[in-house]
């Protein structure tokens, strides 16, 4: 992985020094709070409902074991004991005090950790693959690109006080699985006729209160002209992003107002005016970067399990957890393991301080002492030698982290809702809870196959519940919670949104809800094989809504 | 007398704006579209200061520049962020030399943002503590982008070259 040298130790050193200051000032009262509101989220640092929340950057979601044990002594110091690991792959501490925050932000830069970005008007934390490196469906890492964008993006001068915040994510897989779809810019490595490499570039996608599709702007653009794209496009959008509405600003709606062909003729215009000044990428920058990245030192190992479902233990429940929780990783000998978060019982995304610890020594042992987290809020051990996987599942089972439920009902994607945000209509994690209680015969939800489920506790969408294939939004009706239920939705390329099925669900009847419409689906399924998106897709909602609101039903 | 950050020192401001008191010695600063009706006019007089808002496009400015020893972007509100792209333009595509000065809403805390785009004059909100702030502009003594500051003489390091070769 990246390793700071002496320039990028001074800068995070430097901004730590900064905000001190900045959060003294404020305490003082130099600063009002809507000075110093921009500066604080520019460091992560959200005033919730209950208390601040830190939101810490975890760049394209790569952690070393060194750093998780350093979240797990901020989560024993300065919080209750655990952390949240978000949909952008970062991580979030629900209580922390406003005073202690530089202390956080100085212990945070020991291990080359920073909370620079991660909230605020200006350019977040680059999101990729959590499988980059290991998927063998990749044309090539991205994360050398990743790092070069979070260094560009880093206090960049003309783009730190956007229209609104600014989302990027790149991918090197058709199958996307860092949904660049959905991002203000999506970037997908490519190669150009000769074989070059380059991009595809897309914008204009997003969530939110107005989710839309991101569009293609660029087909291919050379690799040397990836920075100076970019501050075409975000020149374009500081310039003409609106202002005046804190809901129309985002780049989506710039680009659908302007329409994608003038979007992109300004954003071409630009780069072709900006030419002589922008920065450009040398093969040298790539190539230097890359070796940081390059793959960890694999044994020459042969397959013992190459297919997932059985390694001939007899054992049922180490079975589930192959064939659901690992995945095929690239060099033989190895596979992907994926840790749960989803635990029966525990907020989505949440992990212990123990936790943290424990999973950060398996780290070392198993898997080159690195830890990625996911955009559906697990983690990842990603090169773990199969002829350790028995003792890793042992291991992981007695921390908590195996429950076999990747890809299930139960995987679900969850904003932290009222339970601790200031923006929140409606709580997801009581809602997750109750999902758990309904749906916990493991049994079943394998029968279902692949189902997401992703829910957000208001139109902000930080569960991102537009691509759930069962997506569910929190509302406030006269001070009461519902839920919207939307199908259909997918992040998977080609993305897609979700439909609203009708009117919103009270509170106790979103798990009855979901077993009516998974009740449809077991109906109509065409064959074992067909997935629940499959089915949507093919029948449409309107057997789901037929079930939904054939009766008014009481929960049970 | 309002007093301004210029080229790292704090004086005091020799320019009034419309709608304030004229005052012997001081230039008066005439919104951009105004002085550039004049100037095409040939009327500009000895007017050598436009003030540019948020939305003021640069292109009917660009063939002007020389006419003009002061440009004062303004920053409105909390979060403007317009300003810094003026800035940069006026100094890169548009290679403008004069002094360029950001006002309004801003604290020492944007200084450094705005010290990289390329303003070297600075007239801050009027609760902002000059001489404390002058510390401001080294808050960072290094940088991943390509800077417009060589002006102030802060000897940041730029490193651009890591990421663009």
């Amino acid at each position: 992985m990246y390793r700071y040298d002496q320039i990028d130790q001074t800068l995070v050193r430097e901004r730590v020094v900064q905000f001190r200051d900045q959060t003294r000032r404020f305490l003082a009262g130099e600063l009002t709070e809507d000075e110093f509101r921009p500066l604080r989220l520019r460091n992560g640092l959200y005033i919730q409902r209950y208390a601040p929340m830190l939101r810490v950057a975890i760049p394209y979601g790569l952690l070393s074991s060194t750093q998780l044990r350093t979240l797990a002594h901020i989560a024993r110091t300065y919080d209750r004991g655990y952390g949240h690991f978000t949909t952008r792959q970062n991580i979030q501490f629900n209580w922390p005090a406003l005073a202690q925050v530089p202390d956080i932000l100085a212990e945070l830069a020991q291990v080359e950790m920073h909370a620079m970005q991660t909230s605020g008007n200006c350019i977040r934390n680059i999101t990729a693959d959590h499988l980059a490196g290991v998927a063998a469906d990749e044309l090539t890492d991205p994360r050398p690109y990743c790092e070069i964008i979070r260094q560009w993006a880093t206090l960049h001068p003309e783009f730190s006080y956007l229209p609104r915040k600014f989302k990027i994510a790149v991918t090197a897989s058709a199958a996307d699985r860092a949904a660049a779809e959905v991002h203000d810019v999506g970037v997908r490595l490519k190669r150009g006729p000769d074989g070059e490499p380059g991009f595809e570039i897309l914008a204009g996608g997003g969530l939110g209160r107005t989710p839309i599709i991101g569009k293609v702007i660029r087909s291919f653009l050379p690799q040397p002209d990836l920075l100076a794209y970019l501050e075409a496009v975000l020149r374009v959008y500081n310039g003409h992003g609106r202002r005046d509405n804190l809901h129309k600003a985002r780049i989506k709606i710039l680009v659908r107002a302007l329409g994608v062909e003038e979007f992109t003729r300004q954003v071409e215009h630009e780069f072709e005016a900006n030419r002589a000044f922008a920065p450009r990428l040398q093969a040298a920058a790539v190539e230097r970067m890359s070796r940081f990245f390059a793959p960890p030192p694999y044994q020459a190992l042969g397959d013992c399990s190459p297919e997932a479902g059985s390694d001939g233990s007899g054992d049922p429940a180490h079975d589930a957890w192959l064939r659901y929780n690992t995945r095929r990783h690239k060099v033989a000998g190895y596979r992907v393991v994926i840790v749960s978060l989803k635990k029966h019982g525990e907020a989505p995304g949440d992990i212990s301080a123990p936790q943290m610890d424990g999973l950060a020594e398996l780290a070392d042992r198993f898997s080159f002492g690195t830890i990625r987290s996911t955009h559906d809020q697990n983690l990842v051990l990603a090169d773990v030698p199969q002829r350790q996987l028995r003792q890793l599942w042992q291991e992981l089972e007695a921390l908590g982290l195996a429950t076999p439920n990747i890809g299930t009902l139960t995987d679900m994607i969850c904003c932290p809702g009222l339970d601790f945000c200031g923006l929140a209509n409606a709580g997801s994690i009581p809602i997750a809870r109750q999902i758990h209680a309904r749906f916990d015969d493991l049994d079943y939800l394998y029968d279902l196959g692949p189902i997401e489920i992703k829910m957000s506790g208001c139109m902000n969408a930080c569960g991102h519940h537009h691509i759930g294939h069962i997506g569910i939004l929190g509302v406030d009706k006269h001070g009461k919670e519902w839920y919207q239920i939307t199908l259909g939705g997918s992040s998977a390329a080609p993305a897609a949104l979700g439909e609203v099925i009708g009117p919103s669900v009270a509170k106790e009847e979103v798990a009855e809800t979901i077993a009516r419409i998974l009740e449809v689906y077991v109906r109509e399924r065409d064959g074992e094989d067909e997935r629940f998106l499959q089915t949507v897709r093919r029948i449409g909602i309107e057997p789901f809504q037929e079930r939904v609101y054939e009766t008014h039903h009481t929960p049970a | 007398m309002r007093r301004i950050i210029r080229r790292l020192e704090v004086v005091e401001d020799d320019v009034r704006y419309c709608g304030e008191e004229p005052a012997a010695g001081a230039r008066t600063v005439l919104p951009a579209a105004q002085w550039i009706a004049a100037a095409q006019a040939g009327q500009a007089g000895g007017a050598d200061a436009v003030l540019l808002a948020p939305a003021d496009r640069l292109e009917p400015l660009a063939a002007l520049l020389g006419g003009l020893s002061l440009i004062v972007v303004e920053f409105p509100s909390i979060g403007e962020g317009r300003g810094f792209s003026q800035a940069r333009l006026l100094r890169q595509r548009h290679g403008y030399t004069g002094e360029l000065r950001a006002r309004g809403a801003l604290r020492r805390d944007q200084l450094f943002f705005l010290a990289r785009c390329g303003f070297d004059s600075f007239d801050l909100d009027p609760a902002e503590d000059l001489h404390a702030a002058l510390a401001a502009f080294r808050s960072f003594s290094v940088a991943y982008q390509d800077g417009s500051d060589a002006l102030l003489q802060l000897g940041r390091r730029s490193h651009p070259t890591r990421a663009s070769g």
